[in-house]
This record gives C-alpha cells, sequence and structure tokens, in this order.
C-alpha cells in the first residue's frame, strides 16, 4: 500500500511541477488564438444556464452519483475491515 | 484514520472536479463549446488507467522476485480496475467524438490504438482465467503483464503521433502546449487526474483487502 501513495503522490507532484512550469514560462501565451472562428465572443456558450443557476442543477446531481458511489465504497471499504478484524481474532 | 487520508483526499479532489470543472471559466473555443470540460472526465480516466496499470506492472515485476499472494492479487486487481478505467475511457470519448468530430469510430489512430491496447488486457484476463494452478497462473500472468504494458506504451503514446491524428497533441506535435491546454484548465485537470487516480486505487485497495482474506479463509478451512 505504500508503494501505491508513493507512486501515485509523485506522479502528482511531477504533474504539477510541470504545470507550474509551463505556467509560468508562457504567461503571455494563456491569450493565444484557439481557432479560426473570427471574434471569441461570437462562440456559444452555456453563459445564460450558468447565469439562470441551471448548470447549479447539474452539478448538484452530479455531486449527488458521485457521493452515492464513494458512500458506497466507504460501507465496502469498513465491511471488508471489519472481516479483517474478525478474521484476526 | 491515519493511515486513510488519502481517501479523504480522494473524495474532496473528486467534488473540487465536479464543482470546479462545471462552473469555473474554460476558453471559448469553436466546435468544442462546453464541451472542453470533458477534459476532467474523459482524459483522466486514461492517465489512471496508465498510472494504474503501471501500478499493476510494478507488482507483477515484484511478484516475479518475491513471490506472494499479495503481489499476485494486487496485480491482477490493478489490471481490472485498469481496463475498467480504459473502457470508460473508450466510451466517453465516444460519446465526445459523436458531437465534436462527427463519429462515434473515426477510425482515428489514437483511437484504434486504444482499442488494441485494451485488447491486449483482455488476453491478460482471459489468459489468466485459464489456469487451475495458482503459482503457474501468477508466474505466466506476470510475465504477460509485462508484455502487455509494454506494448501499450508505445500504442498510446508513440504511433498516433507519427500519424495525423484528430486528438490534440498528435501529428508531431508534443502533448500539452498553449494551444490545447491554458493554466486555467491546468488548475482542474491535475486535481481531477489525480482523483479519479486515486479512486481507482482505493477500489484496488478494498479488492485487494477482500480477495486476500478469501484467500486465507479457503487456506484455513
Amino acid at each position: 500500500m505504500k508503494l501505491f501513495r508513493i507512486l501515485a503522490i509523485c506522479s502528482f507532484m511531477l504533474c504539477t511541477l510541470a504545470g507550474i512550469q509551463h505556467a509560468q514560462a508562457q504567461p503571455a501565451q494563456t491569450q493565444v488564438e484557439y481557432s479560426s472562428a473570427p471574434a471569441t465572443t461570437e462562440v456559444e456558450m452555456a453563459d445564460t444556464l450558468r447565469q439562470d443557476g441551471k448548470i447549479y442543477v447539474v452539478v448538484i446531481v452530479l455531486l449527488t452519483i458521485l457521493a452515492g458511489l464513494i458512500i458506497y465504497l466507504i460501507m465496502l471499504d469498513r465491511k471488508v475491515s471489519k472481516l479483517e478484524k474478525q478474521f484476526k481474532e | 484514520m491515519k493511515n486513510n487520508w488519502w481517501k479523504i483526499l480522494t473524495v474532496l479532489l473528486l467534488v473540487f472536479t465536479v464543482v470546479v470543472g462545471m462552473l469555473s471559466e474554460v476558453p471559448r473555443l469553436a466546435i468544442l463549446n462546453e464541451t472542453i470540460r470533458n477534459l476532467y472526465f474523459h482524459v483522466p480516466m486514461w492517465f489512471g488507467m496508465i498510472l494504474i496499470l503501471l501500478i499493476s506492472v510494478v507488482y507483477s515485476i515484484k511478484y516475479l522476485r518475491s513471490p506472494t499472494i499479495k503481489n499476485d492479487v494486487v496485480a491482477y486487481e490493478a489490471a481490472k480496475v485498469g481496463i475498467l478505467f480504459g473502457v470508460l475511457g473508450i466510451v466517453t470519448g465516444m460519446e465526445w467524438a459523436k458531437f465534436t468530430w462527427g463519429e462515434y469510430w473515426s477510425n482515428d489512430p489514437k483511437q484504434n490504438a486504444a482499442a488494441i491496447g485494451l485488447l491486449i488486457y483482455f488476453a491478460y484476463i482471459v489468459l489468466r482465467s485459464s489456469f487451475a494452478e495458482q503459482q503457474q497462473r501468477a508466474r505466466i500472468s506476470a510475465v504477460y503483464n509485462i508484455f502487455a504494458f509494454a506494448a501499450l506504451i508505445p500504442l498510446l503514446f508513440i504511433l498516433p503521433r507519427l500519424t495525423d491524428s484528430l486528438h490534440p497533441g498528435n501529428g508531431g506535435n508534443p502533448g500539452f502546449n498553449a494551444y490545447d491546454l491554458d493554466s486555467k484548465l491546468r488548475m482542474v485537470f491535475y486535481p481531477a487526474v489525480l482523483g479519479w487516480t486515486l479512486l481507482g486505487i482505493w477500489i484496488i485497495n478494498v479488492r485487494t483487502r477482500f480477495e486476500i482474506l478469501r484467500q486465507r479463509l479457503y487456506e484455513t478451512v
């Protein structure tokens, strides 16, 4: 298990380092033109949806699903822990 | 609780991914529009898959060096979770492709390579299930796992780059540049990768403990 965590942490640190370096190296380039579309403001985005607050509905639904899955996983985790304890005794 | 801090971190990162990933500002790109937010959900599946399959390979090598049941079980469970992430990655990719590239499957080099890579890993499961004897199964599937990973890396990271691809960062370009990933996206993308990967590791953790428990139970009965 230790190896897992060390691996995950190392990879994360590498990623963030790479990200920070990149972001620092090219601060001016974040305004790069992304497409051949004439003016960036004309691209359709879900602004109204967010302003009206309806995007929050989606966020709530996603959070509910995520919460359900995570709670399920936590319960599974606990069950296994309990079994491990019982087995030791 | 001390040993479970990373599980709390997983939950926090995933909640952050969903909330900030949905509500933050993103670059305004034609064709992509709001679907660019898939970057926080589709792409981490592949990053997570690679990291988790790397764990699997590490444990396969560890098994060959010291054949314990734990090393074998972790390698197997990690491979299975890696395959789960890969399948989710390919399905989400197809859904995204339908609405941006026009087809679910447009024979993009990276799509094809990912499919081949997954088939190689499906074969791992089939191979594993065809041995009755535990040590033989563990040893041969460990060797196969190393070859599978060695085949997957060129399939996903080298071959698609040698030709034109619809995926960003291919056709001669290195992965992330200012063109396809700006710093706003990065701020959510890297936590998302870590969060999804940790979720996979959590599943591996629970499944491994369960499997080891089961095997011990059989030994004592």
